[in-house]
């Protein structure tokens, strides 16, 4: 009998517990949500009049064929930018995860593309690639004499999905190369020894005992990554404004001109259903956890 | 010299025997400028402060925001309840404005009753009208476009000016020379408002429009089509790549012939002049000037009539718009503000951020002599007859949006929208088929339209 007041009671103390949290995350996370999904039905205008539209919103958007492209340019660049900075991030640990001279400094440098500011080193991208008065082409056109034609790499749509990715690599490598580069270093050193007595060669040591020990470490990257790349919008809009992934389509779509609210609603639903489809395919298929 | 021209204005104004209010009321004008470089802001706070020492207790509280911003930024404003009292921004997106019933246009009625009607250029007057006679917007700047052109480059090649089709071609050709890094023209062939501005006044030398005088779209015609192809076979002799107006810096290193650039150039050009000058004084011996040429002043000329089918000037305004306000005491300042802004002596020094660049839209502005008299010299060095002559095209320009003399703000929504420089994005660098792409443009309009 008292037991069973004392659980009622410990239940209590912990609803009030999480209240606040629960508070904040419904105001922050689920009326925001909800409201979107009811805005997606509607046309509204910037006086805050809405009108009724039913579906119309989602038929305009899946009935538009630049809808498609800009879903085909983002899986080229989620697969381009997760698998390159998983393995450069990866190869980068490895590296510095062996004992060298100026190891600390080369550690800190590493991380130096992703604390830069982003505005910052696009521009300095965007001076490098200018196809009048940038290096690159200096060297290759004028130094090097590779080619006589100058090139818009970041201007010319078929270069510029590829600089772009190129871009994301670099400036996040060092997310992955951290969190990678913390769970080695807790790898112990005896299961390389056994594995050494063993007969593993360097490879073998690598593939049987720095990767499966690495195994979450390097899921939960992958899965970072996809979250944040898939919602990306200011790397490439600065660097390549006419890379049309999902979040520029969207960009172009609602936000280009007056706002229209209703399909900026539409899209982010239907982006938010895939995102969570994707990661709980992701997580229950292929990570089992 | 800051102190000394808020001086100059302050007593301007005094001497002129302005009439002062002084509100009692504590009120606030939020002020959004596209001016967003801290030259010209510095000059605006300057004109704001000058405001807020004869107006006890009116704050005037200055922000810049990107005209390509613009739009978006607004509807933030407007969805979280921050509207700003008063901005500062161009025609198109004023008109696109305009249908979103936030506008405040009895303001702008009283404002005009105020001044006079009779006192502003009429064509700049009519671009910012609604179909149903209200003001939209109150006409402030404007410019006219053109081409900018070397002219010795021209002379040397003996080819003509580029005010056809066909000189426009030709001068392209014989003057790109992609080995040596030199290229003919610039055309805009980004997703931006440049681009847009340079097709259409290409489009209306063809007799191409948007819409006729009774409101159906006519976009898609051949008119529009044989411009498109025009603008395919003229950027290919573009710099690489996507291009924006920022590509006239490759004009100013004499990398490039000619551009289609606003009278807004005149500064830069002048301002090369002035570089020059004081870089090959004495003192910086050792400097040889930059990459400006010394001569380049001279040696541009400016072709602003493009003639194919027709004769086509291109210009447009940037208008003040008053926002509706709940405090009628805000509302009454920012009127108060409006007319500050012109009143000679602070509308000229407005001006004068960018001689030629930004036109007066009231008469007799031009003429004044205080006006002809800008610290940089510019209206020196190109001559007061030419500014005129400038000016007085601002009683008939032509664009997209007024159809003779009827205004369609649809074609603000379809500007702020993008869709023609999409249209030309898609065929110059993606190499889509113009008719293709002109269906498409077409579509979206209608979408837009129907809205």
């Amino acid at each position: 009998m008292a037991s069973s007041i004392l659980i009622k009671n410990e239940a209590r103390l912990g609803l009030k517990m999480v209240a606040p949290a629960i508070g904040i995350i419904g105001l922050l996370v689920i009326y925001p949500i909800l409201f979107n999904i009811y805005l997606s039905f509607f046309d509204v205008q910037l006086n805050g009049t809405k009108t009724f539209v039913g579906l119309d919103n989602y038929s305009d958007l899946l009935g538009n064929p630049r809808y498609y492209h800009s879903i085909g340019v983002s899986v080229i660049y989620l697969l381009g930018t997760v698998i390159g900075t998983t393995v450069l991030g990866l190869a980068a640990a490895v590296l510095m995860n062996q004992e060298f001279h100026f190891r600390n400094i080369a550690r800190g440098l590493i991380l130096l593309p992703y604390f830069a500011p982003v505005i910052s080193v696009v521009f300095g991208w965007q001076f490098i690639f200018d196809p009048v008065n940038g290096i690159y082409n200096h060297v290759v056109v004028d130094v090097l004499h590779l080619t006589d034609t100058r090139e818009n790499l970041i201007g010319n749509p078929d270069s510029a999905l590829f600089v772009v990715i190129l871009f994301d690599i670099w400036k996040h490598f060092p997310i992955a190369y951290l969190l990678l580069l913390a769970k080695l270093q807790s790898v112990p050193k005896d299961l390389y020894e056994a594995a050494a007595i063993d007969g593993q060669n360097a490879w073998g040591r690598f593939w049987h005992v720095t990767l499966p020990e690495l195994k979450f470490v390097i899921a939960t990257v992958v899965l970072l990554r996809i979250i944040w790349n898939l919602n990306r919008f200011e790397d490439v809009y600065l660097l390549a404004p006419n890379v049309e992934t999902l979040p520029i389509f969207t960009y172009y779509q609602a936000f280009a001109g007056i706002v229209d609210q209703g399909g900026a609603a539409a899209i982010s639903v239907i982006q938010l259903l895939v995102l969570v489809g994707l990661i709980w395919l992701y997580v229950r298929k292929v990570l089992k956890w | 010299m800051q102190h000394y021209k808020s001086l100059l204005v302050a007593s301007t104004l005094l001497v002129n025997g302005l009439a002062v209010s002084s509100l009692t009321n504590a009120a606030t004008v939020e002020f959004w400028t596209a001016q967003t470089q801290s030259d010209r802001l510095q000059t605006i706070e300057l004109l704001a402060s000058t405001f807020e020492a004869l107006n006890d207790g009116v704050t005037v509280k200055v922000v810049a925001v990107d005209e390509n911003e613009m739009a978006t930024q607004m509807a933030a404003a407007v969805a979280a309840g921050t509207t700003p009292q008063l901005i500062e921004v161009n025609s198109e997106i004023i008109m696109s404005l305009g249908e979103e019933g936030i506008i405040d246009t009895k303001a702008h009625q009283d404002v005009v009753s105020s001044i006079g009607k009779s006192r502003f250029h009429k064509g700049a007057l009519t671009t910012l009208t609604s179909p149903s006679d209200e003001y939209y917007g109150l006409p402030y700047h404007g410019w006219i476009q053109g081409i900018w052109y070397r002219k010795d480059w021209f002379d040397e090649k003996g080819l003509a000016a580029p005010n056809t089709w066909e000189n426009i071609e030709t001068a392209a050709k014989a003057l790109t020379d992609k080995a040596n890094n030199q290229y003919g023209i610039l055309v805009g062939t980004k997703q931006d408002s440049y681009t847009e501005q340079v097709f259409t006044q290409l489009a209306l030398s063809n007799n191409a429009n948007e819409f006729d005088a009774k409101g159906n779209l006519i976009f898609n015609s051949p008119a529009t089509l044989e411009t498109i192809k025009y603008y395919k076979d003229l950027a290919q002799y573009n710099p690489p790549g996507p291009q924006n107006w920022r590509a006239r810096d490759y004009y100013l290193q004499g990398k490039m012939a000619m551009f289609f650039y606003s009278t807004y150039i005149m500064d830069d050009l002048s301002l090369a002049e002035v570089a020059k000058g004081s870089l090959s004084s004495e003192n910086f011996a050792e400097l040889s000037g930059g990459t400006f040429d010394p001569e380049l002043v001279k040696n541009t000329a400016f072709a602003p009539i493009i003639s194919h089918k027709s004769a086509a000037s291109y210009g447009t305004l940037s208008g003040l718009v008053a926002l509706k306000t709940k405090d009628s005491a805000d509302t009454e300042a920012t009127k108060n503000f409006i007319e500050f802004m012109y009143d000679p002596a602070s509308y000229i020094t407005f001006l004068h951020m960018a001689p030629g660049g930004m036109n007066p839209m009231l008469k007799g502005i031009a003429e004044d002599p205080a006006y002809l008299d800008d610290s940089n010299g510019v209206f020196k060095l190109y001559g007061a007859d030419k500014m005129k002559q400038i000016v007085s095209g601002f009683d008939n320009i032509r664009s997209f949006s007024v159809v003779q003399g009827k205004t369609f703000p649809a074609s603000g929504a379809i500007f702020a929208k993008s869709v023609i420089p999409r249209m030309i994005y898609d065929v110059t660098i993606e190499g889509k088929d113009p008719q293709a792409a002109l269906d498409d443009a077409e579509k979206e309009m209608k979408t837009i339209i129907a809205q």
